[in-house]
């Protein structure tokens, strides 16, 4: 006996509008129910959970600045991300370049600080911290466009080999980045020229409205220029690229140096606000790769990533005032990443295919 | 210079091995299927985990090694079912795994936090050999798993090489459309391999939690093994025997940082001697690389597409 029925996928030609923003909405949904489970088995009640988390993460308005403060560097991972995913390069590192672009800007701040004046200090210290994290992708991006070696695991090796050197930096006594005069160890606060203050009486700091202009900037350069021209055409057709004339190493070298200078830059944020030092905590809060998940959900989307940046940072802050308040395990909050990843893309295949069950037709049945 | 302590590097290094051998061997009958899964990272933490609370909670290995492989297939089911029936983005996919996979287990591992397992693989003794020096404790002194995983590797070997499944699983890897008009089932068998695939690489969670780690430490409990075993794939052109000899490679490097520091070689600060065993595979990964084709190495041609059967 054969299955009476099969499952057929057809390809869309064209994506209905509603489904593309309802798949993000029902996957966030779906990992909520799944977080839910986790939640029951482990004797939380899954309702208080929830409702803490969103109260704590959007609604109150001490959580809805944080939040959006937060949402700064994810951002910038998340954008640093989604630039070389769009051409199917997979720079999975940018964690590790995000810790870079910490050493950089910190670096920046302590020692050009002293001599010039916060509205260049600012400037170069995001800028250094966007060339060390460009630095640090310089050698997976080189032999990818040369050698072909797979950016994924080469840029994931060299995360590890950075959170080394943050420990190095801040762990080795007489250290330039290590505060001088306390035994503990920890990083030297870099001098005032270089730090913003916040917005009134928050943690929200003013590179929130820089980061989110450089996103749509980002999107602009993806949709309107020459070079994010030749980024489609490689994305969809390296062959086609190839006979146009568009040089695919060239353009891949470009791609990953910009995506590791992104992530470099979301590090120095940290320096220009938040931190205003290099922290080692850095290498326990996984910022790096929450933008590979933002990204993701985003759709390589640079404006949808300002959402997902703020939808995530929010899951995060409500989280973490969720394990301050009461004794539930604030690594819900991981697992919903993990989940809502999981369910988008799986949500992805509604979208780009129409799923049917059409009854299988027997050797010797009429056709019509 | 003491002897001793390279003698004891070398041990270590095949002893740390297992884990290696045991989540490579996974991520190679996956990638021999055309399943690329990159979730081994996460795969690793959760089956640690797992087998650490199954084997305290009955005092028995046995059992903390099948619960570990239990959730290492579930886990890979997971990515089976987004990969292979939904046709999602594998690379992704994987990365979902590495992070869902890393959450769990800190939220499993909670009330084990900083705590060592009770129950764990000893070494064996097989009497006068594993008195013969140097080769004594580096041959004859491993654990049960340790050799099971080498022997389960040998035997890969023949399974993919010598026999008609093998060669159909390296038939589905490399040119899907040959099976399909054989009339197997691509999808089956690539859910089938990737779930094996994942439930050897719970083993290697498994053993690294009851026979190496001395307690559970979240992240740093695996700390990129999973990674460099990803890399070891690459490294051993998709071959179960070139495998054992690099994993033990491999181990050497992961060993090594701690020996330098035995031997007191102060001028390499520690954090440096930390990223060696990274930087080895980077280094290693690199030189295998060549421009072009990455067939040359072995790698299965259908890796990482989704196989679509041309329907009207």
């Amino acid at each position: 006996m054969r299955k009476p029925f099969r499952i057929v996928f057809e390809q869309r030609s064209e994506t209905p509008k509603r489904l593309s923003a309802l798949v993000p909405l029902v996957s966030v949904l779906a990992a909520l129910l799944a977080g839910a489970i986790f939640l029951l088995a482990s004797g939380y009640s899954p309702g208080e959970t929830y409702s803490n988390m969103i109260q704590d993460g959007f609604l109150s308005s001490r959580g809805i600045t944080d939040t959006l403060g937060l949402s700064t560097v994810l951002i910038c991972t998340g954008i640093a991300a989604a630039f070389s995913f769009q051409m199917n390069l997979y720079n999975i590192g940018g964690e590790g370049q995000l810790y870079l672009g910490m050493i950089g800007g910190a670096w920046a701040g302590l020692a050009l600080g002293p001599h010039l004046p916060t509205f260049v200090m600012v400037p170069v210290v995001l800028l250094v911290g966007a060339i060390c994290g460009a630095l640090w992708i310089l050698v997976p991006a080189f032999v990818r466009a040369r050698l072909g070696t797979s950016e994924i695991v080469t840029t994931l090796l060299l995360t590890y080999v950075a959170a080394s050197l943050v420990n190095y930096f801040i762990y080795t006594s007489g250290s330039f980045f290590r505060a001088p005069d306390v035994e503990f160890p920890m990083g030297r606060t870099v001098s005032s020229s270089a730090q913003l203050s916040p917005i009134g009486d928050t943690r929200l700091y003013p590179t929130f409205f820089f980061v989110v202009a450089v996103a749509f900037f980002l999107w602009w350069v993806v949709k309107k220029t020459e070079f994010g021209y030749r980024i489609q055409v490689i994305a969809d057709s390296p062959r086609a690229a190839h006979y146009a004339g568009i040089s695919a190493r060239r353009t891949t070298m470009s791609v990953m140096l910009i995506s590791g200078a992104l992530a470099g830059m979301g590090g120095a944020t940290l320096i220009v606000g938040t931190f205003g030092k290099l922290d080692p905590g850095i290498t326990l809060l996984g910022y790096g790769y929450a933008g590979i998940v933002i990204a993701a959900l985003a759709r390589n989307n640079f404006s949808a990533i300002v959402v997902s940046g703020i939808l995530f940072a929010g899951l995060r802050v409500g989280g973490d005032k969720l394990q301050i308040t009461s004794d539930t395990p604030i690594h819900i909050g991981v697992i919903l990443q993990g989940a809502i990843l999981l369910f988008a893309l799986g949500g992805e295949a509604f979208r780009r295919y129409r799923i049917r069950a059409v009854r299988v037709q027997r050797v010797g049945e009429a056709t019509a | 210079m003491n002897s001793n302590i390279w003698v004891l590097t070398l041990s270590g290094a095949v002893t740390i091995s297992t884990t290696l051998i045991l989540a490579s061997l996974g991520a190679m009958f996956t990638e021999r299927a055309g399943v690329l899964n990159l979730g081994v990272e996460g795969v690793l933490l959760s089956s640690a985990i797992a087998s650490f609370i199954a084997s305290d909670s009955s005092g028995s290995v046995w059992l903390g090694l099948a619960v570990g492989a239990l959730v290492g297939a579930l886990l890979a089911g997971i990515h089976a079912a987004l990969a292979v029936v939904l046709r999602a983005n594998q690379i992704v996919s994987g990365l979902a795994l590495v992070i869902f996979g890393t959450g769990l287990a800190n939220f499993l591992g909670k009330p084990k936090e900083g705590l060592t397992v009770t129950v764990r693989v000893m070494p064996m003794s097989f009497g006068p050999l594993s008195d013969i020096p140097i080769l004594g404790p580096v041959l004859f002194r491993q654990d049960i798993i340790t050799y099971l995983a080498i022997i389960v590797a040998v035997g890969s070997s023949y399974y993919l090489f010598h026999t008609r499944p093998g060669l159909d699983l390296r038939a589905t890897g490399d040119d899907p459309a040959t099976v399909d008009a054989q009339g197997l089932s691509v999808a089956s068998i690539r859910i089938r391999y990737t779930l094996v695939g994942g439930a050897l690489m719970g083993c290697g969670g498994s053993w690294l939690m009851m026979s190496q780690s001395a307690g559970w430490h979240q992240a740093a409990t695996t700390s990129g093994i999973g990674w460099i075993a990803l890399a070891l794939v690459v490294f051993a052109g998709w071959r179960p025997i070139r495998l054992i000899f690099g994993a033990i490679l491999f181990g050497f490097c992961l060993r090594l940082p701690f020996t330098l520091q035995a031997e007191q070689i102060t001028f390499i600060p520690n954090a440096f001697m930390d990223m060696l065993p990274y930087i080895a595979t980077l280094v290693a990964l690199i030189a295998l690389s060549r421009p072009g084709r990455s067939n040359i190495l072995g790698a299965p041609r259908a890796l990482g597409t989704p196989f679509v059967r041309d329907e009207r």
